[in-house]
């Protein structure tokens, strides 16, 4: 656009004179055409001051509210461009982030939990509708519900979008933004995972800068390592625990094994062996006990009972 | 709208085609374009009713320059969707994939949402007195008058402020 030029202040200054200027019932027209008409830097000054008043009008409302969401306006942080290391068959879309301060208020916390045997739905101040899966908790912060945390487990999310409202979710390390949308967010054992069924949203991580653009039918997983995955989910697999199943796409053990745990109410350990192992495939959730030894089936491995209660998956009996 | 508001606006129209037409040659600096935003405004003058004729003139150049402002928006929301796809083409072609969603509103939201961040980013930037006197002017709508009265400093250290702010923030969106 025009302003990347080097206009003199000067001329920048009289474009913001004459703009102040043509404000005025009796402005003076004549002479701000014979100005733009002098030098053709005037009318480059003049569109980009003109842009720039624009879009603060046309954002002014959602940028208020931001602030009030911040109490304050806040320290700056500075923008650099990093792209994420992503593995997978499929490199995101990444868009620049500009830095943006979490949003912080005074108001306590509210925390949703769902029992261990069943899912419990909340409609949030905002009109998100959420269900958490059974033994999952979020805290929700902030006036209008603007920061929801996942805590632990998985939890759907469907929300309408509003531009002008700042929906953040995080999950551990990751904070998903510009929401409009349905998916499903899960935080286990240290993975991470989230598949979008529907619209799509941005995804940063306190440990890269940028975005990742996540679209309906994508999911993306972060292993406890930190590895990242994109990769293509049938949409209606995402949240299909919903519907009583358990569907993974290349996902990390350490996460289906933390959802077994979950569902079954077991301590699962995962044999040294298999922890780098990645798993495919759907499971029955049922009572939640067939879990563990379906999954077993389908690797072609054996679980073993352990003192206490827990159960091995993987290695040699003993 | 009746007929003699309609024959007011066709005369104003009139009356000062020739000046509109100066005015959108001298913005665009392009004649072809001013030609076409001078039928659009001659369109629009029409459907919409008119204050008295004494402020007329001053109504219809108040008009060209805001159509001049939505074309510029437009060209710059374009260019930032284009950008965004060629980024988009780039990776997914390294990958050999199709881009999922192309939709054209839901870019646009994730561009307006962007130009929200970078706004706030941006206004958070400003020096002190800058950032508090553009915030109660430009964001909470607060009059010159309201805002030198509330920061306890003179109406024109208010307009200095906002200059300011108006110098930096350009610089900062418009990269």
């Amino acid at each position: 656009m025009t302003a990347q030029s080097n206009l003199d202040e000067r001329v920048i200054d009289e474009a913001l004179a004459w703009q102040a200027a043509l404000e005025r019932d009796d402005a003076d027209w004549d002479g701000y055409m014979a100005w733009l008409e002098a030098d053709p830097r005037h009318r480059e000054a003049f569109d980009s001051i003109a842009l720039t008043t624009a879009m603060v009008e046309e954002h002014k409302d959602a940028v208020g509210s931001l602030f009030d969401v911040q109490g304050v306006a806040a320290s700056p942080r500075p923008q650099r461009r990093m792209r994420w290391a992503l593995g997978g068959g499929l490199v995101a879309a990444l868009v620049l982030a500009a830095g943006l301060p979490l949003l912080r208020t005074g108001q306590a916390p509210s925390v949703y939990a769902a029992d261990t045997d069943k899912s419990r739905a909340v409609t949030l101040a905002n009109g998100a509708n959420i269900l958490l899966s059974p033994a999952s908790r979020i805290v929700v912060h902030g006036k209008d519900a603007a920061r929801i945390e996942l805590a632990s487990g998985e939890v759907y999310f469907a929300v309408r979008h509003d531009p002008s409202r700042m929906l953040t979710v995080e999950a551990g390390p990751y904070r998903i933004t510009d929401i409009g949308t349905r998916f499903s967010v899960n935080l286990s054992g240290g993975s991470f995972r989230i598949g979008v069924s529907e619209g799509a949203v941005s995804i940063a991580s306190d440990k890269a800068d940028g975005q990742v653009r996540l679209q309906a039918g994508q999911q993306l997983t972060g292993g406890a390592d930190g590895h990242l995955t994109l990769a293509p989910v049938a949409a209606s697999e995402v949240g299909s625990w919903r519907e009583g199943r358990l569907s993974y796409s290349d996902a990390p053990l350490a996460l289906v094994v933390a959802d077994i745990s979950r569902y079954s109410g077991k301590r699962v350990i995962v044999d040294p062996s298999l922890e780098t192992r990645h798993f495919s495939g759907t499971l029955v959730i049922g009572d939640g006990s067939r879990l563990l030894p379906d999954l077993a089936t389908v690797m072609g491995v054996a679980v073993h009972p352990q003192a206490g209660g827990a159960l091995r998956l993987g290695g040699a009996d003993r | 709208m009746n007929a003699d508001q309609e024959e007011e606006v066709e005369t104003l129209y009139g009356l000062h085609r020739g000046e509109l037409r100066r005015l959108l040659n001298a913005r665009l600096g392009d004649s072809v374009e001013a030609e076409d935003l001078l039928q659009e405004l001659w369109l629009r003058a029409r459907q919409r009713p008119v204050g008295p004729v004494g402020n007329g003139r001053a109504y219809l150049f108040r008009m060209a320059q805001n159509l001049v402002v939505d074309r510029l928006r437009e060209r710059q929301r374009r260019m930032a969707r284009e950008r965004r796809w060629s980024d988009q083409e780039t990776d997914f072609a390294q990958a050999g994939m199709e881009p999922t969603d192309r939709s054209g509103t839901a870019e646009d939201q994730i561009i307006a949402r962007e130009e929200v961040a970078a706004l706030a980013s941006a206004i958070a930037n400003l020096p002190e007195g800058a950032r508090r006197a553009f915030e109660l002017h430009k964001i909470r709508g607060l009059s010159h008058a309201e805002v030198a009265a509330q920061l306890g400093i003179s109406k024109s250290g208010v307009e200095k402020h906002i200059a300011v702010a108006m110098k930096y923030l350009r610089r900062a969106l418009l990269r």
